[in-house]
């Protein structure tokens, strides 16, 4: 029996564990491989203080039942029985730290609601690599700072974005006019200057542009130049 | 007197009742004679009983009326009955994971109340039925993973209050609306299907202008696409 185990590990032990790995692989491809969003919400958990253990109590990772992650607190899933997240509300948790790039794990997610929490930073260059299929995000009621990454303007199923009441400065990048499913689009109170974006099939109100420097043009007074203020 | 009106009108209404129950519970029989049941789920559905509500997998609400049938992973096979639209009062109707067959009924539009449809992981064959835009409380259609063909009825467009739609993996060929409450959905909802064409596919719809800059005019030739499933992963 030991001979027996010795020549197949001897001499088939690799090639047994590259089709292992192959098969993995493959049926990770060909379905949605949901070790993903598992390895996703570890991040997240692993990236952000959680000072009232919102997450530490109930993101227990040790069960693993089908569809375990689906009976976490903020986490809304495609199928309660399978690990794809479809929604993140994580909304006034009191978490602190950057925006969890982990998140980026959950190919499938469409919704990403941070808001009224104390996340600080930038928002990621690379936004629409991140989430890419995003149709409502929310990190209003933070602490972000720097730009408007212009590569929301490829997240082109937003149909809500909100990133009012944070301290986001620079321009609003004209690209996110582009956005073509916008339904809602904020960013009252931040520290935003110059024109706001031209929507195509969105009405934008002065409050969604309110408690900014300088911002103008839309609905807001004509920028400085201009002889009249643009129209959508 | 009146006691004798009363005691009378009791007898008069009895078999009433008993009629109105049995109409859920003979549709659900009806289900059970088309579904083969090895691992004998339904053996509790009983039709000689007054209503359908002490069955398993049966919910009910306070008139004895049917909100829920619960008969996800039952190892189910066999086929869904049109009968299944008479449970007017139907929520929730959880048929996934199993391996029914057959085409999903056009009664089921008729279940005006449903908030959840989940006809995922099975065999059904057939169109998705436009008398599914009829259910305008509809939160959850999930029917993906079955052999599903034809287009997607527009009118689902119109159910506003659609919050989770998975159409992915089956064989639907046609344009993918992105109006209405379509226009919270990606192609997530519509990967690894036979044909589907439009904006959010990636690929646009024979005779219809590509998206992005126009080509020089071409003039039209036929165009047959060869079936294929792609996962739709681009922009």
């Amino acid at each position: 029996m030991a001979i027996f185990v010795n020549m197949v590990l001897g001499r088939h032990f690799p090639k047994i564990l590259i089709s292992y790995g192959l098969c993995l692989l493959l049926s990770c491809s060909l379905s949605s491989c949901t070790e993903t969003d598992v390895a996703c919400l570890k991040s997240i958990k692993a990236s952000l203080e959680d000072p009232f253990n919102y997450l530490k109590s109930s993101w227990d990772f040790n069960n693993s039942t089908e569809g375990y992650i689906c009976r976490f607190t903020g986490v809304e899933c495609w199928h309660p029985d399978e690990n794809k997240v479809l929604n993140l509300r994580l909304s006034d948790m009191g978490l602190k730290g950057r925006f969890p790039v982990g998140i980026q794990n959950c190919t499938s997610i469409t919704g990403v609601d941070l808001s009224s929490n104390n996340l600080d930073g930038p928002i990621p260059d690379n936004i629409s690599a991140i989430i890419p299929f995003v149709t409502s995000l929310d990190l209003s009621s933070n602490n972000f700072s720097g730009g408007i990454p212009k590569a929301l303007a490829n997240c082109t199923y937003l149909n809500i974005l909100k990133l009012d009441h944070n301290q986001l400065s620079g321009q609003i990048p004209p690209e996110l006019g582009l956005l073509a499913r916008i339904k809602t689009f904020s960013v009252a109170n931040n520290l935003l200057t110059g024109p706001v974006p031209t929507f195509q099939n969105a009405n934008i109100s002065r409050e969604d542009y309110a408690n900014n420097p300088g911002l103008c043009g839309g609905p807001l007074d004509p920028c400085p130049g201009s002889s009249k203020s643009p129209h959508t | 007197m009146e006691r004798k009106v009363g005691v009378w009108l009791i007898f008069l209404l009895h078999p009433l009742w008993l009629a109105l129950g049995n109409t859920e519970g003979n549709a659900l029989h009806s289900l059970r004679s088309n579904l083969i049941d090895p691992n004998n789920v339904l053996q509790s559905w009983d039709p000689t009983l007054v209503n359908p509500c002490t069955w398993f997998h049966v919910t009910c609400n306070n008139d004895n009326s049917v909100i829920r049938v619960d008969l996800g992973n039952a190892a189910l096979s066999g086929q869904l009955v049109p009968q299944l639209g008479l449970l007017k009062n139907l929520q929730y109707l959880e048929l996934y994971s199993n391996n029914i067959s057959g085409p999903i009924p056009g009664d089921l539009g008729n279940l005006t109340s449903l908030v959840s449809l989940d006809l995922y992981l099975n065999s059904f064959t057939g169109p998705i039925p436009e008398s599914l835009g009829k259910l305008s409380k509809l939160r959850f259609l999930r029917l993906n993973n079955n052999s599903l063909t034809g287009r997607i009825p527009m009118p689902l467009t119109n159910i506003s209050s659609l919050q989770v739609l998975d159409l992915s993996n089956n064989r639907l060929s046609g344009v993918v609306p992105d109006n209405g409450s379509f226009s919270m959905f990606t192609p997530i909802s519509f990967a690894n299907n036979l044909d589907l064409c439009g904006p959010v596919t990636g690929h646009p719809c024979p005779g219809s202008p590509p998206f992005s800059p126009p080509p020089p005019f071409v003039p039209p030739t036929p165009i047959s696409l060869p079936g294929r499933t792609r996962v739709q992963r681009n922009l």
